[in-house]
């Protein structure tokens, strides 16, 4: 598949197989800059695209997750111990948590779905 | 100027080369205010009147239920129905006698945490709820009073030192994330702990470590990761608000 991935803030946009051009509008300004480590070009694009191999949601991270690891960025969406997502990011896909869907990440992604990687904040003291 | 006592009880930190005497000197007349003293609080608050903080001030507006004794350590069963802040009053004046310890019973909200702020060098939070959290920030950009950051859950937690102006607050994220899902005792005593680290180094002079740095801890695998975070300008409390750039900088 082809991904046009999008840091944001603290999430990472991507837009599967798009259908045109996939811009930053709406986007605000860029705060974690380790998101861009492995597209520094994103910095100047705004937006990059990738060729990923693979066709589902867990496809789609472990790509993401080999990328930061070659730039040196230590994220690693998916917890190698649980083969889950890790409990410091959530994922959406088209606005719905992967959890509500049947195959959660092992959900097939199609052309021009949206998906939302984001870090989680902590709020319990 | 320390005396004999001083001298003597902070005999283990004086020794440390880039502490010494004059950094003592300034934790004894420094103001800390510790916002919450649940999970977070009790250990930072604990570590920093141990150092020698000379005056700290605990907000909190809870009681003590038997459900906060697996990690807020500075109650125990015989406190239980006590209001924290007067509990931790007590246990902290006994820990270090020397030092002002300020109890104020107040739930913080947009309205006062502003006047609760006030006349502090550093806030250390020790909250569990977002909005507390944001007001208490949005107070500290407005008044330009370094604020450290920490949450916790389960076996996960989180840290940033803000300082009005140079970094990041924590507006800047619009951050999401789940409350009450639970956590062991170890994972605020660990994130308090460095959150009273960076309080301790604010206050004497030195650079924080996590000043424009998110660290995320991660205790079921015993991971440290530091990321580097830049303002947002677009951030309504600590920029200049609704502004929209695009990639390129244009």
């Amino acid at each position: 598949m082809r991904a046009a991935i999008a840091p944001g803030f603290s999430e990472l946009f991507i837009t599967v197989n798009p259908s045109g051009e996939v811009t930053r509008d709406g986007l605000l300004n860029l705060n974690m800059p380790w998101l861009f480590a492995p597209w520094p070009e994103a910095r100047t694009k705004g937006v990059i695209e990738a060729e990923v191999e693979g066709e589902t949601l867990r496809a789609l991270l472990t790509f993401l997750a080999e990328a930061y690891k070659k730039a040196g960025v230590d994220f690693e969406p998916i917890n190698p111990r649980t083969n889950d997502m890790d409990e410091d990011y959530d994922v959406l896909i088209n606005g719905n948590n992967y959890i509500t869907l049947p195959n959660r990440l092992d959900t097939k992604l199609e052309d021009g779905d949206k998906v939302k990687l984001k870090i989680l904040w902590r709020w319990d003291g | 100027m320390l005396d004999n006592d001083e001298l003597v009880r902070y005999n283990r930190q004086l020794r440390i080369p880039d502490f010494g005497e004059a950094a003592q000197e300034k934790l004894k007349t420094s103001r800390v205010v510790i916002a919450g003293v649940g999970g977070l609080g009790c250990a930072s608050a604990t570590y920093l009147a141990a150092a020698g903080v000379g005056h700290i001030t605990i907000v909190d507006f809870d009681a003590v239920e038997l459900s906060n004794l697996n990690r807020q350590v500075l109650y125990w069963e015989e406190d239980i129905g006590a209001k924290k802040v007067m509990v931790a009053q007590k246990k902290l004046s006994r820990l270090n006698p020397t030092i002002e310890i300020t109890p104020v019973c107040a739930e913080i909200t947009e309205q006062n945490a502003s006047g609760i702020i006030s006349g502090a060098q550093v806030v250390v939070d020790g909250l569990d709820k977002s909005d507390a959290r944001l007001a208490i920030n949005r107070a500290c950009v407005g008044q330009k009073i370094p604020y450290v950051y920490g949450g916790v859950s389960r076996l996960r937690g989180m840290m940033t030192t803000i300082i009005p102006g140079a970094t990041p607050c924590l507006a800047c994220f619009s951050p999401e994330g789940p409350r009450g899902l639970g956590v062991l005792g170890i994972t605020p005593g660990l994130i308090a702990n460095l959150q009273a680290l960076e309080t301790i180094k604010l206050l004497i002079g030195q650079k924080p470590s996590l000043a424009g740095k998110l660290l995320l801890f991660n205790g079921n695998d015993l991971k440290f990761r530091v990321y580097d975070i830049e303002k947002n300008e677009g951030c309504q409390v600590c920029s200049q608000g609704s502004v929209r750039r695009r990639a390129d900088g244009a």
